[in-house]
């Protein structure tokens, strides 16, 4: 069974090599916007869910 | 100066062809075949990957599948959604795959995967009649 924070890594993989495919034409550029979206996508979760954290204690 | 041969080959602006809508559909029916279609393989490969994983993800997890039969609103939307699947949204009616009501919170993860997958495909589908009709950059 996922945890929560696996079920973010995968959704944020999916999500960012799609992305990166999808709205960049040059490979290289691809990586670099996939990587970019992958460390937001994570990054916020993480910002986040320690917002949540703080909020509740 | 381009030759005769050479000025058939080339794709003429605003020009008719059947091409870009079939790997439109293609694409929509089948995560990658799009991309496939136009020669782009190794990206085919990764959208195939991708959007196939997020539909396992989803049914894994239990994720709603929504239909047409409720009439509300926020089903209509998530049907949408998960129509973008394609023939993969098509399987899990079939086989009666993930559920008919969320009854655990990661089966509401689930529905978001299988939501966001058909989103997907249906941005990775579009990006395919992009490149079939030279409006994307083919590099």
């Amino acid at each position: 069974m996922l945890t929560h924070f696996s079920a973010v890594l995968l959704f944020s993989l999916f999500t960012s090599i799609v992305f990166g495919i999808t709205q960049r034409a040059q490979p290289r550029m691809m990586i670099r916007f996939g990587a970019f979206c992958f460390a937001i996508f994570v990054g916020s979760t993480i910002v986040v869910s320690w917002l949540m954290y703080a909020v509740k204690h | 100066m381009a030759t005769e041969a050479q000025q058939i080959a080339q794709r003429v602006p605003g020009e008719k062809s059947s091409f870009p809508a079939l790997v439109l559909l293609a694409g929509w029916l089948i995560p990658g075949a799009g991309h496939l279609l136009v020669g782009k393989w190794v990206r085919a490969a990764l959208l195939f990957v991708s959007i196939l994983g997020m539909y396992l993800v989803g049914i894994g997890l239990q994720g709603k599948i929504y239909s047409t039969s409720t009439g509300e609103i926020l089903d209509l939307l998530g049907f949408a959604g998960q129509l973008g699947l394609g023939l993969l949204y098509v399987l899990a009616r079939v086989m009666s795959w993930g559920a008919s009501t969320v009854t655990i919170a990661l089966g509401d993860y689930g529905t978001k995967f299988l939501v966001v997958g058909g989103l997907l495909n249906l941005i990775a589908a579009v990006d395919a009649h992009s490149l079939a009709n030279g409006r994307k950059a083919s590099a």
